[in-house]
């Protein structure tokens, strides 16, 4: 490794507002090292960031690339000069293919489009990612999209690849593939910035950590110096570990009675003849790989997509078989669905919260009276937004407006604005940050000791094992094992899953 | 006016009530091999009809009736009847019910383990006596079965579809009251201190509660199989043996009429793709056994006809924990069952075999 950092930063400041996003942080990127990058949501990591591959310009401080210094007034001109940036926020264009999207911006003036797939296809293949080129992105789910972001970046030869929340929506396998895939770049002198809410993949990856702490630097240093609990004390200031995974006081929940009984469901390639049972008073725990059928399972249960029109099975709703054909009508009878993706599907951004949450109030006809009262919605989304601690100016603040964790407090909100005995989380802490984890893990637990039935859906094993009082794997479009929280290990899970 | 049109194409999907599904065993009825794996008591051929008398279990095989020690259990003959012996109830007063395949309920007194003629005169009125158990205030419940078929052909009465079962109350004197009717195929029967009975239902899979007056509500719905004997449990709720699971394919062929009309015709019954008490000893029965092998276990929902299935139901009725002899296993066709002082003794017809299986402090499976 050669001493001059490759990228190096000074005293960098950036004023949003007059209020310092980054406040007086100094970063050094060295040549060929995975650099982890940490803290809690409004840290100040992605502004630090954008400033490096020329999304944003600092307002004060100064950054050297390869010993001079820069101001990159574009993430065009950062390229060009080998700095590259995976966002955390889609920038694939939607309309066109996955090949097209990884050759925007090189094609020539006439294209064959046959050679541009098949070099694509073998790009994603080296890759390790089952991604269709052919495919348009619009029809691609989270992950996929990642995939394809990811290889982009990496495709275009960066000397410095910034990766933004790379695996939020990767299965174990593919941040397997994904970590392989860092380590070889780092061995071609790729130097890697890396930002990730998992503590335990930048503990996995990294050669050297930094902290961020409400803009400030917190700590930085090789990734010996750190564990767990320090990274976590330094990016709240406290030890949070504790809260973070927080084990049924007594144990699993004792189940009550059967709320949910899906029979034989079958959807497509998705869903295949698969059965499983949910019960009031507990969290049931749902891990399985991408591909595997847990999101289409839990969309056909809360009347998203439909189940196959011939012999799809059977969905039994205490001892009455039900057939939603719109969300809707599920919602009345207490099913709700908290959606894996809450940009897209979650809420309306530029809506305000307590607007977000009176939608669903009056989906679920619990408002009094034929017409809407608007002080009795606001007086709802004041309730849930004090329970749920979701952190705004306002209730009339917009989503927009909010972190991912205080966004995906709103989407709980939502559902819980429809007074469910249902309810299904699908990745409910992807993108959130540290602290806000620990207050959803509190508020599913507090939901479940309440006596609503819990599904939990979640790629993260830790999450999966921490929080279920029974654990369901899926694969290939069934439930193949069921296994008891006190029994079940990581290894035992994923060999499920994949096997 | 969207649903009503749904409902009139169900039977076409295959989907509502027309669809063909079977319920998981998961949650407390979570696969285990705690039924396969319990202490053997005593070799029986074809065990059932298991009842106590203080330290001494009764059981028949067939027509006989046999006494064992629970501790020290080789089983002595104490007594013989006329035809196979379907069920039997002990009194807290030491008398005999029994239930027998050629239709009538015979009693006996039962003093010490051994076996005496009783006062009481026979009940030839049933004709299919499938479940028998004493009140407390002397009054026997008795389970007729079905009204067409005797209980050795239980099978072609499920798959007839048959509910021409009943309930009946028989008082002390006597006269004997239909309480329900209309029933498929009860199979078990448990007195409530409150007069009521508890009955399980083989062919529609489900528990119900019949009250004094005869009104009837449903307990518990939708099992994995097909309930047969009930016992009280010392922690409160019962206990209940499933002497067969419920199948896809059978499920299937029990709506296709002409399907099962013409095997009913032309197949021997043994042959029937219908539930079996014993698991299979032909290998030209490819089902049983078969489907999805997993982590070196064969997974419980394969098609298999016969499997051992006793459920521990909390006060409430509410499935609490299980104990399963799988696919695999040979302790199935489990129809009676009874708890004894920390232990609860279950008689595996198909697997020639009474078992032990010890409980905890709380009455759950140790």
């Amino acid at each position: 490794m050669s001493e001059t950092p490759i990228i190096e930063m000074r005293g960098i400041v950036k004023l949003y507002g007059g209020v310092a996003a980054v406040d007086d942080v100094d970063f050094d990127l060295r040549r060929g090292e995975i650099h982890s990058l940490l803290g809690e949501n409004g840290a100040g990591k992605s502004t630090l960031t954008k400033i490096m591959a020329g999304a944003a310009t600092a307002t004060r401080g100064e950054m050297r690339l390869d010993g001079k210094p820069v101001a990159f007034a574009t993430p065009a001109e950062a390229m060009a000069n080998g700095v590259g940036m995976v966002f955390q926020e889609n920038s694939l264009v939607p309309s066109m293919t996955v090949a097209q999207n990884l050759f925007l911006g090189d094609e020539r003036f006439f294209n064959r489009l046959r050679p541009l797939y098949i070099a694509a296809q073998q790009f994603l293949q080296s890759l390790n990612f089952n991604v269709d080129p052919w495919a348009t992105v619009s029809s691609l789910g989270v992950a996929k999209k990642q995939m394809v972001e990811i290889a982009r970046a990496v495709r275009q030869n960066a000397r410095v690849i910034i990766f933004d929340e790379p695996t939020a929506s990767l299965t174990p396998e593919e941040k397997h593939h994904f970590f392989s895939l860092i380590r070889r770049l780092k061995v071609d002198g790729v130097s890697i910035v890396f930002i990730s809410h998992a503590l335990e993949e930048a503990l996995e990856i990294s050669d050297r950590i930094t902290v961020l702490r409400d803009g400030k630097l917190a700590a930085s240093d090789d990734r010996a110096a750190f564990d767990r609990d320090r990274i976590i004390t330094c990016m709240v200031g406290r030890t949070l570990s504790k809260d973070l995974y927080r084990k049924g006081e007594h144990g699993a929940r004792k189940a009550r009675e059967k709320v949910l009984s899906v029979q034989n469901l079958s959807q497509g390639k998705m869903v295949r003849n698969t059965s499983f049972s949910i019960y009031a008073g507990q969290i049931t725990g749902i891990f399985g790989l991408i591909g595997s059928g847990r999101t289409e399972t839990a969309r056909i249960i809360a009347g998203i997509t439909k189940r196959n029109f011939l012999h799809g099975g059977e969905t039994r709703l205490g001892s009455r078989s039900v057939r939603y054909r719109v969300p809707r009508e599920a919602v009345r009878d207490g099913i709700v669905y908290v959606t894996e993706d809450r940009k897209l599907e979650g809420f309306f951004d530029t809506m305000s919260i307590a607007e977000n949450i009176g939608l669903n109030y009056i989906a679920a006809g619990l408002n009094s009276g034929l017409v809407v009262r608007t002080g009795e919605i606001v007086e709802v989304a004041k309730r849930w937004t004090r329970q749920l601690n979701v952190r705004a100016i306002s209730a009339d603040a917009k989503i927009v407006e909010l972190s991912g964790g205080n966004q995906q407090k709103v989407v709980i909100a939502k559902s819980l604005a429809q007074k469910p005995k249902l309810i299904i989380f699908d990745e409910p802490t992807r993108g959130v940050d540290v602290s806000a984890i620990a207050e959803i893990h509190q508020i599913i637990q507090a939901l479940a000791d309440e006596g609503l039935a819990i599904v939990l859906i979640s790629s993260y094993l830790p999450e999966i094992l921490n929080l279920s009082d029974r654990i369901l794997v899926s694969q290939k479009g069934r439930i193949v094992e069921e296994f008891r929280p006190e029994t079940a290990t990581e290894e035992k899970i994923m060999y499920a899953a994949v096997h | 006016m969207i649903g009503a049109l749904s409902r009139l194409l169900d039977p076409l999907r295959g989907a509502g009530r027309h669809a063909i599904t079977v319920p998981p065993m998961d949650g407390a009825l979570q696969p285990n091999e705690r039924l396969e794996e319990a202490p053997l008591v005593c070799s029986l051929a074809s065990p059932d009809a298991l009842t106590l008398s203080g330290p001494t279990a009764l059981a028949a095989s067939n027509s006989k009736l046999f006494a064992f020690e629970l501790d020290a259990g080789a089983p002595r003959e104490v007594g013989a009847f006329a035809a196979d012996i379907v069920c039997a109830a002990l009194s807290q007063k030491g008398e005999l019910a029994v239930g027998l395949s050629d239709g009538r309920v015979t009693f006996r007194r039962v003093d010490a383990g051994a076996i005496a003629p009783s006062p009481l005169s026979d009940l030839a009125q049933f004709s299919c006596p499938t479940a028998l158990a004493w009140a407390d205030d002397g009054a026997l419940f008795v389970c007729e079965g079905s009204q067409t078929n005797p209980a050795s052909e239980w099978k072609r009465d499920l798959t007839e579809r048959g509910s021409s079962g009943s309930v009946w109350r028989v008082n002390p004197g006597g006269e004997a009251q239909r309480l329900a009717g209309d029933l498929a195929y009860p199979n078990g029967v448990l007195a409530l201190p409150d007069g009521s009975a508890i009955v399980s239902e083989s062919w529609r899979s489900r528990l119900i509660r019949i009250s004094a007056d005869g009104a009837t509500d449903v307990v518990v719905d939708d099992l994995p199989g097909y309930p047969a004997g009930l016992a009280r449990r010392s922690a409160g709720g019962a206990w209940l043996a499933l002497f067969a699971p419920r199948s896809q394919l059978f499920e299937f062929i029990l709506r296709e009429r002409s399907l099962r009309e013409q095997m009913m015709r032309e197949i021997d019954p043994d042959c029937w793709m219908a539930p079996a008490l014993r698991p299979a000893r032909s290998f030209l029965e490819p089902l049983q056994g078969g489907a999805l092998k997993q982590l070196g276990v064969m997974k419980p929902w394969a098609p298999s006809r016969s499997y051992g299935l006793v459920l521990a139901l909390d006060a409430q009725m509410r499935p609490e924990a299980s104990a399963h002899s799988r696919a695999n296993g040979l302790r199935h066709g489990v129809r009676s069952l009874v708890e004894s002082d920390g232990r609860l003794i279950v008689a595996s017809k198909g697997g020639d075999a009474v078992v032990s299986l010890a409980l905890d402090a709380r009455g759950g499976f140790a």
